[in-house]
């Protein structure tokens, strides 16, 4: 199904994304090969310019690939009003086997281009550079990851025809007898309410320990718990919030709380845990740098903001999420 | 009182905005060209979620099922005795057969749709004639009455005459008289379209008794209507059945394959923009330069000067996104859009003039926000970091 704005433009993305990151690339390979901080040669100075190109270039990917994946649901949401027996995104994106596959490789590029911004505003911090190499080893290895993402969208377009019968959102999240299968069943609803919010005040327990004292046992488990939570939110939202938030018991989608008819409460609520999450989990993994020279300092500012950030959109996330429910709870619904 | 970081944003957004207006004749033309582009692309993607909506509004009111005789691969008149086998299917509301046709009238060079149905036996059958501007349906009895589109009365030129004639197929002449209009929400679908009596129609196409064009079957439960359709398809193996879901699906399809195509085409125009772009931004001119190698002695940072050649090219491409978008509104809304409406709709003589209701959700703007802003900077970053790199030393000298 290429012959459709949506999958124009979202392989139009994908190319301009992919551009971008091999121009990055080739800086990567050349900074890898020739840098040398003693020289003062002509081509370490260029090289010392290309490592703003590199940078450039991967800041605008990142914006582009946040942009690419709200696109891409939107496309999903779209495509549902063709193919038959899917009612939103969901039903668009199993409709083959790529659709999910190409959502979560986008999800984790947004982690992994943005962690490759934090290690190159740690870099530029210190005047030595310090992280040069590590830097742009990993940059080399964002380049499989651009491929997969541009290939299991393509895969995923070009394998949707508008005759095959998929499930629709009631059926895949919804518990039901025998219609088909279902995702998420057997999550009891009282259980994934009390661990999201036994979470939250744990995370926050942590991060307000953290920020008066620094242990890196406690980062470790701070970070690990974000982890936990980012997949713990996304089974509260997909299990628990969202049918409030739709004021219908079997309604359980992730993806419709996108719509405008509920306000865009998911973009919301999505931009406030995807980053919390990422600045939560970075916590501990730019701690190994902070014995590389002159660094410690920096990375130090990088935690504290880090956690006091990702503490931040914690509470609006909590709020945001809660609203639907508790003016359920109190007031009897809508 | 702002963090550090975002005033040191606002004093870079301060200095380009004014480093633009410096310039502003080349900025005004890149942004013009630009806004034109998107212009083009955002026109094709409101024009398609208006026709999608206003088809889906008229379509609401199709059978629930339709059934079709197929010959050779051909569709061809259906025997009334079909219908009959069909009584034994249980949630079936009511079975109507229908004779429809096109009808080309050689000396106004148009074609006109004819249907006739009893529109007396169908469910809701009487809210139809809420389509109507006024006057009400030919009953069975009322012989020789016709309902017509908007575009049929002024193209038979009747005014307020109420008398006209269609010729048969051996050009014996066949007289009607008007008992009512269709209003100007359907026109989509009732543009072009001549109602009347099933007996009429049957004279006028010179079709035999106890045959019709197809059989619309109206069911009861909506959420039956797969498995009543899979029924009827089991009991008349040499049908094609179609149900109002398929129906509207591939309206769906025919619109967005049309406008995937048109954004094809405009492709080539958003490459040529692009390299436009790269090439503007580029070529600098030898006070450019020295600006740069000034702002660099100054102690500006290579950073800093990425940054105002990235908010130059923020601001350029979303006032042209903003201007391009207005004017598509204004396309589409004020002007039925009327540049581009025959690629879409096909050219038929009598369809370019019905009234549409542009829909603009946020999904439609953050695709058309992907086709033109994406491409631009992607195509500015380059050029932009060059300019950033001047080294000072050789820039002033």
């Amino acid at each position: 199904m290429f012959l459709n704005s949506w999958s124009l433009g979202l392989t139009l993305a994908g190319l301009i994304i992919l551009a971008l990151g091999v121009f990055a690339c080739r800086t990567a390979v050349r900074i890898l090969r020739y840098w040398n901080p003693q020289s003062d040669s002509n081509l370490q100075i260029k090289l010392e310019n290309e490592i703003w190109l590199a940078s450039t270039l991967v800041e605008y990917g990142l914006g582009f690939q946040i942009l690419s994946v709200v696109l891409f649901v939107l496309a999903a949401d779209t495509f549902c009003q063709v193919i038959v027996g899917a009612m939103c995104a969901t039903g668009a994106l199993l409709a083959n086997s790529y659709g999910m596959p190409a959502l979560l490789v986008k999800l984790a590029g947004i982690f992994v281009y943005g962690f490759w911004i934090v290690l190159h505003k740690l870099d530029i911090s210190s005047e030595t550079y310090p992280l040069v190499r590590i830097k742009y080893i990993y940059l080399l290895f964002i380049l499989p990851l651009l491929v997969a993402d541009i290939t299991l969208q393509t895969l995923y377009i070009s394998f949707l025809s508008p005759d095959i019968i998929t499930s629709c959102c009631a059926v895949v999240f919804g518990s039901s007898d025998k219609t088909g299968p279902n995702l998420l069943e057997g999550f009891s609803q009282a259980t994934t309410i009390f661990l999201y919010y036994g979470t939250v005040i744990a995370l926050t327990a942590m991060g307000y320990l953290l920020l008066k004292r620094w242990l890196v046992l406690l980062a470790a488990l701070f970070s690990a718990g974000w982890i936990w939570f980012l997949g713990l939110a996304a089974i509260a939202i997909i299990t628990v919030f969202s049918s409030y938030i739709y004021a219908m018991p079997y309604h359980n989608c992730p993806f419709c709380i996108l719509k405008p008819e509920y306000n865009y409460i998911g973009f919301a609520l999505y931009f406030t845990l995807i980053p919390a999450s990422f600045f939560g989990l970075t916590t501990v993994l730019v701690e190994p740098f902070k014995t590389m020279n002159n660094l410690a300092g920096a990375v130090e500012k990088y935690q504290r903001g880090a956690i006091s950030f990702s503490l931040i959109l914690l509470l609006l996330l909590t709020a945001l999420s809660s609203y639907h429910f508790l003016l359920y709870r109190i007031s009897g619904g809508e | 009182m702002l963090p550090k970081g975002l005033e040191k944003q606002i004093n870079i957004l301060d200095f380009s905005l004014m480093s633009l207006w410096r310039r502003k004749l080349k900025n005004l033309g890149i942004m013009f060209v630009f806004a034109l582009v998107i212009f083009l692309l955002g026109s094709f993607q409101m024009l398609t979620g208006a026709l999608t909506n206003s088809a889906q509004a008229v379509l609401k009111n199709t059978p629930d099922i339709t059934i079709q005789k197929m010959s050779a691969g051909r569709q061809e008149a259906i025997p009334l005795a079909h219908a009959e086998k069909l009584h034994s299917i249980y949630g079936i509301r009511a079975i109507i057969p229908r004779v429809w046709g096109y009808y080309f009238d050689e000396s106004k060079l148009a074609n006109y749709t004819i249907m006739a149905l009893e529109h007396d036996s169908m469910p809701y059958g009487n809210n139809l004639n809420l389509t109507l501007a006024y006057g009400h349906f030919p009953k069975k009895t009322e012989i020789g009455k016709a309902v017509i589109g908007r575009s049929v009365h002024d193209i038979l030129g009747l005014d307020k005459r109420r008398i006209f004639s269609l010729f048969r197929p051996d050009l014996t002449l066949k007289s009607f008289e008007v008992i009512g209009v269709f209003s100007q929400q359907t026109d989509l679908l009732s543009n072009d379209l001549i109602i009347m009596n099933l007996t009429d129609a049957r004279d006028l196409f010179h079709i035999p008794e106890l045959m019709a064009t197809d059989i619309c079957v109206y069911v009861t439960n909506p959420t039956e209507i797969e498995t009543i359709a899979k029924k009827i398809a089991g009991l008349l193996p040499d049908t094609r059945v179609l149900t109002k879901s398929q129906i509207q699906k591939t309206y769906q399809v025919v619109f967005s394959w049309r406008s995937g195509l048109a954004s094809i085409c405009l492709l080539t125009a958003l490459a040529a923009f692009a390299i436009l772009a790269w090439d503007k931004a580029s070529g600098m001119s030898p006070e450019e330069k020295r600006e740069i190698g000034i702002l660099k002695i100054l102690g500006w940072e290579t950073g800093d000067i990425l940054a105002v050649r990235f908010w130059e090219s923020v601001l350029v491409s979303v006032l042209a996104f903003l201007f391009g978008c207005t004017g598509a509104y204004i396309h589409v809304a004020f002007f039925d859009a009327s540049l581009l409406k025959p690629i879409m709709v096909g050219w038929s003589v009598i369809y370019p003039s019905f009234k549409l209701l542009p829909s603009v959700t946020l999904a439609d703007l953050l695709l058309i926000f992907t086709f033109s802003v994406l491409p631009y900077l992607g195509a500015t970053v380059i050029p932009a970091w060059r300019s950033a790199t001047v080294p000072p030393d050789s820039a002033i000298r």
